[in-house]
């Protein structure tokens, strides 16, 4: 009896150890990527379909085939999908990958996995930068609102970003090197002092005001037209190429800012690129879809359990599986309690705290 | 042959390093000695090019250092540091992998990447996360990777003079470990590539090195054979040692040495 027990045992303990030796198979990425595209397809045309009016997938597939070919709107359910539902997927896509390779560029600068763009403050400089724009466009700020016309708050919001991450990149370096704990100080220190601004704006605004503020600082993509697609396809797209080429110093840098120098490469000419990078990406996001967070902790977070730290592969991937994670958000935002348009930003914090929390957990029990 | 001329360090008013002249020859070991804070790891960074204002000027083979082209620098000048902390759990085959990083074919030198790590001992390692790993086994994982990146110099393709800095290799490994690893490091002499290491263990440096250098307080007290190490008031003044100890370690040296000539 004794016996069989252990060689129950035994056989268990090995049957284990095989499976976690066969674990890593599904985690190549020639099973991950093709997986991951047709997630992102699927759930496009799911979104398509999804809404207060509910469209078969013979009209999705219509319309798309009639949008292709360039042919003029026909029909009330061909606009919905083609000037509605579409460039809302496509920002959706769009947003989510930049604010995804953002989160990865910043966290291998830093060399923390915690280094959120949110967390150096780029985005709450953007939402600042933006507030003031929306309270003060008829007071103080009436030059900059005539000067820049629609374009006011978007490009308010980059500017604030951008002001923001070379601010807090200054306080940072010093003799040529990179302070890590100054800077994540400094980035609480931003967090602290643009909240306080943006919270005596909110004093100074009028209710009609106050309701732009809230729904935008909240986060949202039911703003998204053919217009800001193509501005954010630019603002977004080049920056994240030009990530995609860093991607071997950045590997570089995860051992530390010498041994990447010792392999050849320009580390401060590197980081400086990365990080006016992600806060190109971050401040377009921010600027046409509000504040949303997460994306860039949670999505390079899981690829790298998935895949490991190989920034060839967790930058590219990133991409596709933010543009997806923004994307099931907002399809559950806009659909979880028809008519009502929830932000996407709270849906992205439902979905993004409770997976963010179970990863810190594995990490301090050992498991990460 | 990697020179330096004149070589000196300061912050502000206060020099890390007085002026100092140094010579590695290719295929030639050469230690630095000195009590905590002699400046040896200063000295190593300049070359390194960790700190770029120093003064003097320091040549590989024709190359002035600091004007040299970056992918040049790292294609023939390999460094080993301390200690090296990994922020995300690369694996150690990854970690070793980054040494060709400067040559970019890191898919063709397959058969490379094994010979470093069986001369290492991780292969067996290789599947492992880099940050799992012991301290000792970590600093092997590091070594492979230097000496991949300057592993050319094994090869038919060398071309020019190849040079090796460790930074206290082998401070986290045992005896075994520690003299393994040295041997291992010592191959690469016959193929021509010179070697300086800070060291710790004056004893280690006596079975390895082929010359010494002393530092104390960033000056060079004393530069020449490793017959050196066995001079009881050397060690007396480099370490400021106890006249009994001094004479110790005069006399652990010249043991050393004498196991060494037999």
């Amino acid at each position: 009896m004794a016996m069989a027990e252990v060689s129950v045992i035994e056989v268990a303990a090995v049957e284990a150890r095989s499976a976690r030796v066969a674990l890593p198979s599904w985690r190549t990425p020639w099973v991950i990527v093709p997986l991951l595209l047709a997630a992102l397809l699927l759930m496009a045309l799911l979104a398509l379909m999804q809404g207060p009016v509910p469209l078969s997938l013979d009209h999705v597939m219509q319309s798309l085939w009639h949008g292709m070919l360039g042919e003029p709107v026909q029909g009330p359910n061909d606009w919905v999908i083609r000037e509605l539902r579409l460039p809302r997927v496509l920002l959706a896509l769009l947003v989510g990958a930049g604010l995804a390779v953002a989160g990865v560029a910043t966290q291998g600068v830093f060399r923390n996995p915690l280094a959120d763009p949110g967390l150096i403050g780029a985005s709450s400089g953007a939402a600042l930068a933006a507030v003031a724009v929306i309270v003060l466009k008829d007071t103080w700020l009436q030059e900059w609102s005539q000067l820049t016309g629609p374009l006011a708050l978007p490009v308010a919001a980059f500017l604030g970003g951008l002001a923001v991450t070379v601010l807090m990149y200054r306080l940072g370096t010093w003799g040529g090197q990179t302070h890590i704990a100054t800077l994540l100080l400094a980035g609480v220190a931003i967090n602290v002092l643009a909240g306080a601004a943006t919270g005596v704006l909110t004093y100074m605004a009028d209710d009609q005001q106050l309701r732009t503020m809230t729904f935008w600082s909240m986060g949202s993509l039911a703003y998204g037209k053919w217009d800001e697609i193509q501005v954010l396809g630019l603002l977004i797209g080049l920056p994240m190429l030009l990530c995609l080429r860093l991607a071997r110093p950045l590997n570089a840098l995860l051992m530390g800012e010498n041994v990447a120098n010792h392999l050849g490469f320009d580390v401060q000419h590197t980081k400086c690129w990365l990080l006016g990078m992600a806060a190109l990406m971050v401040g377009a996001g921010v600027a046409v879809a509000g504040m949303i967070g997460f994306i860039g902790l949670v999505v390079p977070h899981l690829l790298r359990l998935m895949i490991g730290p190989d920034h060839r592969l967790l930058l590219p991937l990133s991409a596709l599986a933010g543009g997806l994670l923004l994307l099931v958000a907002d399809t559950l935002a806009r659909t979880w309690m028809p008519p009502s348009d929830l932000p996407v930003g709270l849906m992205m914090a439902l979905i993004g705290g409770p997976v963010f929390l179970l990863l810190l957990m594995q990490q301090v029990r050992g498991k990460g | 042959m990697l020179v330096a001329q004149e070589l000196s360090y300061r912050i502000g008013n206060r020099y890390l390093l007085q002026p100092l002249n140094l010579v590695v020859q290719p295929g030639e070991r050469v230690a630095l000695l000195g009590a905590n804070g002699a400046g040896k790891s200063t000295l190593l960074s300049c070359i390194s090019g960790d700190v770029s204002h120093y003064g003097g000027q320091i040549w590989m083979a024709s190359h002035d250092l600091a004007r040299c082209p970056r992918a040049y620098r790292a294609q023939h000048l390999a460094v080993m540091p301390q200690k090296v902390e990994l922020a995300f759990p690369f694996t150690a085959h990854q970690v070793v992998l980054m040494g060709r990083a400067p040559h970019g074919d890191e898919k063709t030198t397959r058969h490379w990447q094994q010979q470093v790590m069986e001369l290492t001992q991780v292969w067996h390692l290789r599947d492992r996360s880099y940050s799992r790993l012991s301290g000792g086994e970590q600093q092997r994982v590091q070594l492979a990777r230097v000496l991949l990146q300057i592993w050319d110099a094994t090869s038919d393709q060398a071309d020019g003079e190849y040079y090796l800095l460790l930074d206290e290799c082998t401070s986290a490994l045992d005896p075994a470990h520690q003299h393994t690893v040295m041997n291992a490091v010592s191959q690469l002499c016959q193929h021509r590539i010179g070697i300086l290491a800070v060291m710790h263990d004056v004893a280690l440096a006596a079975s390895w090195a082929d010359r010494v250098m002393l530092l104390k307080d960033g000056r060079m007290i004393a530069s020449g054979s490793v017959d050196l190490l066995t001079s009881s008031a050397l060690m007396e003044q480099c370490y400021d040692l106890p006249e009994e100890l001094a004479w110790q370690y005069a006399r652990s040296n010249q043991n050393w040495l004498d196991s060494r000539r037999a």
